[in-house]
């Protein structure tokens, strides 16, 4: 579903040349739940940026459902965000003008969905988070645990076939992380794709597979299958 | 996409800076809709037709100082010296100047009966000669010009006989033909013998400048009117003084100007007017863009990080670039419609007040589009700027 070959992401300024990622590879089958973990700077949102098409790459190779992703006009680009990604921020990035309907209707208007059509899945997406009761609250009138749900509600309401969270859990206490982590699975279950950046390795644990990333590159795969962690080396693990 | 409902939402929950921009734009469209009007209207007054060549016709003033001198003959020597000088297509002396503010007005009776008759509107009393058509290039639509043999020494005089101007003819004698009319001064009758085209008075803001009428009378005075091309004038000038003074030296000869700027010098005011007002014009739409623009510009740093999630969440920069373009065409339409509504309460104050006439309303549509045009002037190049936020915005801790 998601191949990456050899990318390498440079930023340069007029003295240094930054490497955010260096030749990275990885590959994500659908319906799995990966999560992202590494230290501060390492290259982790550059590549949940790039995986999500925020920012383009240097050189290499990346193919997103067969699409090449490589020299996208911006246009297209957006759209593919639109229809196939949705995100979580970690600070819910919710518009705070906008009542919770309206905000989770903001992807569906981009897409051209009629009023019809918007209605019955922004009412589906907050039911399933548990908001379908307050779509004219405000953000600002709920909790972050709420927030984060519209976020969810926001990014599953256009049926996209991954989801990409940035440290999701981030902004809100252990209750509540548990909670949207709970709410993270299910959606998982439900056969969508996950990509998570988390800095908790707890979370980390509860997704089916972690990769760390190490000075841009990933530096060890971990598979968790029935509570037991296997590391498994990069290259045998591309390899096959 | 337009999405005007979200946009609509979002502007009613944060409401301060849209209302002090909507504040803006409706005391702007009604200042600029009622400067605009007022504009247009002096502007019309200031191209209206005299009928005469203004540019053509050369004035000035002979002032004797002569105690034993004919004024009269003096006067009648002068004309012809005058018409014999290279260049002058005619010349006549003049009881008043047309468009000068200052001169002769009169009414006479429509019957001969003073206590029943009807009165004419007010009009401007030139009293001319055979000369004065052609001097002042008047077109002659009816009847016929004065005979030399028919100009009188003195208004008392009898065999009155007057060359009218269209205005007053089609007021006077609505439905008819006004050659061979009478008009009446107590019980002494004046024959209509011809009409000109156009021919304006002396006062610019009179209702009745268009009411004008040449009396067969040579009037000897001090003022003349020299037809000749404008490009000879200034050679004229020297060639008059010459001329004059070499036939008596006891005189001073001044004033020269052509009816053009005896017109404009009449029109100063309404000029400057035109000129404040325009400068409000344009310093008020100077105003309104600058708001425009430094609300968006400081929405834009505002909302960096939404615009970067709207853009990850699909926003391409063409939907960026429409939302800050609605949501001020939104602001704009509104003002606008308040604008226009208080631009026509202002009218009304200013048509009790200043007795002006009543507001188009092509004039508030028109600020309104205007408006639209400076609002999209305004938006655009920071809106752009928006648009060109990056999508990776959205993940960054701004």
């Amino acid at each position: 579903m998601l191949t990456m070959k050899n990318i390498n992401k440079v930023f340069k300024t007029d003295l240094v040349e930054t490497h955010a990622l260096r030749d990275f590879n990885l590959e994500v089958k659908e319906g799995e739940f990966v999560a992202v973990t590494g230290p501060s700077g390492s290259g982790k949102t550059t590549f949940l940026n790039i995986a999500g098409l925020l920012e383009g790459f240097t050189n290499g190779e990346y193919h997103l459902d067969d699409v090449n992703i490589s020299n996208l006009s911006d246009n297209k680009a957006a759209a593919i965000r639109n229809e196939k990604i949705g995100f979580i921020f970690q600070g819910f990035n919710l518009i705070p003008d906008l009542n919770l309907a309206e905000n989770v209707e903001v992807p569906l208007r981009y897409r051209g969905f009629n009023a019809k059509e918007r209605q019955r899945r922004v009412k589906a997406a907050l039911e399933q988070v548990g908001l379908g009761a307050r779509m004219k609250h405000l953000p600002s009138q709920l909790s972050g645990g709420q927030q984060q749900r519209v976020a969810i509600a926001r990014a599953l309401a256009g049926e996209p076939r991954f989801l990409l969270a940035d440290e999701p859990t981030g902004n809100l206490d252990s209750l509540m992380a548990r909670q949207v982590m709970e709410l993270l699975e299910e959606i998982n279950k439900a056969g969508t794709t996950i990509i998570m950046v988390t800095h908790d390795p707890e979370l980390a644990r509860r997704a089916q597979r972690n990769i760390q990333i190490v000075d841009g590159q990933v530096c060890d795969f971990t598979l968790y299958q029935g509570g037991q962690s296997h590391l498994v080396d990069t290259a045998e693990k591309v390899a096959s | 996409m337009l999405n005007i409902k979200p946009i609509f939402s979002s502007l009613l929950r944060s409401k301060s800076g849209p209302v002090l921009l909507l504040v803006q734009i409706v005391l702007s469209v009604a200042i600029v809709a009622n400067a605009s009007f007022i504009i247009h209207e002096r502007l019309g007054m200031m191209q209206r037709d005299s009928g005469i060549n203004e540019e053509e016709v050369l004035t000035f003033s002979v002032f004797n100082f002569d105690p034993s001198i004919d004024i009269d003959q003096q006067n009648k020597i002068d004309q012809q010296i005058l018409r014999a000088l290279p260049n002058v297509q005619a010349a006549t002396s003049t009881n008043m100047l047309p468009l000068s503010g200052s001169g002769w007005s009169s009414t006479l009776n429509m019957g001969p009966d003073p206590e029943t008759a009807k009165s004419t509107p007010q009009y401007a009393m030139y009293l001319g000669t055979e000369h004065t058509i052609k001097t002042l290039g008047l077109k002659l639509i009816e009847g016929r010009n004065f005979y030399a043999d028919e100009i009188n020494k003195s208004v008392n005089d009898p065999g009155k006989l007057m060359i009218i101007s269209k205005a007053l003819a089609e007021t006077v004698w609505p439905d008819e033909s006004a050659i061979g009319k009478l008009l009446y001064i107590d019980d002494e009758q004046l024959e209509v013998i011809g009409v000109v085209e156009k021919f304006q008075g002396a006062w610019v803001d009179s209702d009745d400048l268009e009411y004008s009428v040449i009396h067969n009378v040579d009037f000897a005075g001090y003022t003349y009117m020299v037809r000749a091309a404008a490009s000879q004038h200034e050679a004229l000038q020297d060639a008059i003084v010459k001329a004059l003074m070499k036939e008596n030296p006891n005189r001073v000869i001044d004033d020269f100007q052509s009816v053009a700027e005896v017109k404009k010098r009449s029109y100063r005011d309404h000029e400057l007017m035109i000129t404040v007002l325009s400068m409000m014009v344009v310093l008020l739409l100077l105003i309104t863009s600058l708001g425009l623009t430094g609300m968006v510009m400081f929405n834009i740093q505002r909302r960096t990080k939404q615009i970067g999630t709207r853009r990850a969440l699909g926003a391409t920069k063409g939907d960026i670039l429409s939302l800050f373009l609605v949501e001020n065409y939104l602001i704009c339409i509104s003002g606008g419609v308040l604008g226009a509504c208080l631009a026509v309460l202002l009218g009304q104050q200013l048509m009790k007040y200043y007795d002006l006439p009543q507001l188009n309303l092509f004039y508030p549509v028109v600020t309104v589009v205007g408006m639209m045009l400076v609002t999209t002037i305004a938006v655009v190049l920071p809106a752009r700027k928006a648009a060109n936020i990056s999508p990776a915005m959205a993940t960054r801790s701004v």
